[in-house]
């Protein structure tokens, strides 16, 4: 049998931004998936070393431009613990609102694209933006802007809560929790979709634990690791948060975590609007800061929608000397390779949509 | 429905009628005078069905590449302006917006895309990075501003453009086309 090699990308419709797949098929089945990165490589780590602190996170937002609120709080986060900064009691709540909120934008972006992905049902894709946007309305309505929102401060946040806000958020969700079984029941009953999804691109436990994949994609492989339960940060535990685990491993867990993700995103949200203090949420002026590194080596991980995400700085004063960010993204593309051998060519895409890659933060 | 289709009507009337000013019709030369006016005329046609039916690439780098697919959804509805057919091939595109920034690896492969589209082709910088570099300008990878490499009709500016902007940039580049009526 002869062996073809085809080039996908660096410009593909489905790439999910600008990657390079270097396929060899042997007549329709996948034998080996090179993916080439680094198409949008920009130097975030370099640039950060010349930056103060908070003068960052605008870069740090554009890792995940799927889910920027979540890479701010990474990175927010890892200067709070180099300073040595508490973060006010409800403010805690706020970020996981808002966290949270994120999250589901981020899912819904998946569940959009998976169709898509499949070669189908633009109809879905249609569906899942108009609740994103719903959801992005809310953000904006909290934090004033509409993709990138830089709303985290040593501390707290910059835009306290507006006055209707849990109004609005709880309405929303409520709607999109209806929307949400619709979905679900729209893709699922469809004997197409199963079929694409059911078994395909399989990853194993022994193989996921292995190639380091975090995030989802762990968990719909059955193993049970959420840094929100491992180790849990602003108030997860106290809202009793619980890790969604399916052990099938192939794409339709992948696609079912992720909604099962998302139903808990939103009774994560309620409990929160629940058990909030009142008083004050917003963080540090940035004129009071006095930059004195109180540790000098942190480590921060935070679970972003696509994984785990840990940033490693060596704090100076004033700025970060080395800043290294564990891409959740990129590591989880290492499994492409493994999980698509003996695949169909045309499920590749599925595959490739089904681990929810940003290739920004691939290539950082 | 019904009303769109007599401002059609007016419009296409309107440009017939502008392209005749200034013909002097003499009965001996008719014949030349007339290719001429076919020409114009259909000059005119030409452009406004152009502007009308602004066909997208499906084409995203990084950030802005989110709202182009916002763009795409159900809240804006482009379709009635006559953009959001979005293509896969650049064989049969009219529009190439430059969402995201561009990275030196990927100067050869937009320039190809760019050179596989038919002509009368159109750029659109959407962004602050395709504008002039955004917060990267410092970084040693990126191109400041895709207007170093490729002729760009129309700049959105923002980080990211809200979808509506985007609608507005095409708007603006309908009336660079031509074949504009005003009511």
């Amino acid at each position: 049998m002869s062996i073809t090699r085809i080039n996908i990308g660096p410009i593909h419709p489905s790439t999910h931004g600008v990657c390079r797949l270097v396929v060899d098929v042997d007549g329709d089945t996948i034998v080996k998936v090179e993916p080439h990165i680094g198409f949008l490589h920009r130097g975030v780590e370099k640039l950060v070393e010349n930056r103060m602190y908070m003068q960052c996170p605008p870069y740090m937002e554009k890792l995940d431009y799927v889910a920027p609120m979540s890479m701010d709080d990474l990175y927010v986060g890892a200067v709070e613990a180099a300073l040595g900064v508490e973060v006010k009691e409800r403010a805690k709540y706020v970020r996981v609102i808002l966290l949270e909120l994120q999250r589901l934008a981020s899912h819904l972006f998946l569940i959009g694209s998976v169709g898509n992905d499949l070669g189908l049902m633009f109809t879905m894709f249609m569906w899942a933006f108009k609740d994103r946007d719903l959801i992005l309305k809310l953000l904006e309505e909290a934090t004033g802007q509409r993709m990138f929102y830089v709303n985290m401060r040593l501390g707290g946040l910059v835009n306290t809560l507006p006055k209707d806000f849990e109004e609005h958020t709880i309405d929303t969700l409520e709607g999109l929790e209806k929307r949400l079984k619709k979905y679900q029941a729209f893709l699922e009953k469809n004997p197409i979709f199963i079929e694409r999804m059911k078994g395909v691109g399989v990853l194993k436990k022994e193989d996921a634990i292995d190639l380091g994949v975090t995030g989802p994609v762990l968990r719909a492989s059955g193993v049970r690791y959420d840094v929100r339960k491992n180790n849990p940060y602003y108030v997860y535990r106290e809202l009793n948060f619980s890790e969604k685990v399916l052990y099938d491993g192939d794409n339709l867990a992948r696609f079912r975590v992720r909604i099962l993700e998302m139903y808990e995103s939103m009774r994560l949200i309620r409990a929160a609007f629940e058990k909030m203090p009142e008083g004050d949420e917003k963080g540090m002026p940035i004129r009071l800061i006095t930059p004195k590194a109180k540790n000098r080596i942190v480590v921060v991980n935070r679970e972003v929608p696509r994984g785990e995400g840990l940033i490693y700085m060596v704090a100076d004063p004033e700025k970060a000397y080395r800043l290294s960010i564990r891409a959740p993204s990129f590591i989880n593309l290492a499994a492409l390779e493994h999980i698509t051998k003996g695949a169909r060519i045309a499920d590749l895409f599925a595959i490739f949509g089904s681990l929810d890659l940003v290739m920004a933060d691939v290539d950082r | 429905m019904q009303d769109d289709y007599a401002n059609a009507k007016k419009e296409m009337d309107k440009l017939v009628m502008e392209s005749l000013k200034g013909k002097e019709f003499k009965p001996n030369v008719m014949f030349g005078k007339l290719s001429e006016l076919t020409k114009t005329m259909s000059k005119g046609i030409v452009n406004w069905s152009r502007k009308n039916s602004l066909w997208p690439l499906q084409f995203g780098l990084a950030c802005c590449a989110i709202e182009l697919m916002d763009f795409g959804s159900s809240r804006i509805d482009a379709e009635r302006k006559g953009y959001l057919l979005f293509r896969a091939t650049p064989r049969q595109c009219d529009v190439m917006v430059i969402a995201g920034w561009v990275t030196k690896s990927m100067i050869p492969e937009i320039k190809r895309m760019y050179e596989q589209m038919a002509e009368p082709r159109y750029v659109i910088a959407y962004g602050e990075c395709a504008t002039a570099g955004g917060p990267w300008w410092e970084s040693y990878n990126i191109v400041k501003g895709i207007d170093q490499v490729l002729p760009v009709d129309v700049y959105a500016v923002g980080c990211p453009p809200r979808p509506e902007d985007l609608f507005l940039a095409l708007m603006k580049l309908q009336k660079r086309i031509g074949g504009v009526i005003e009511d």
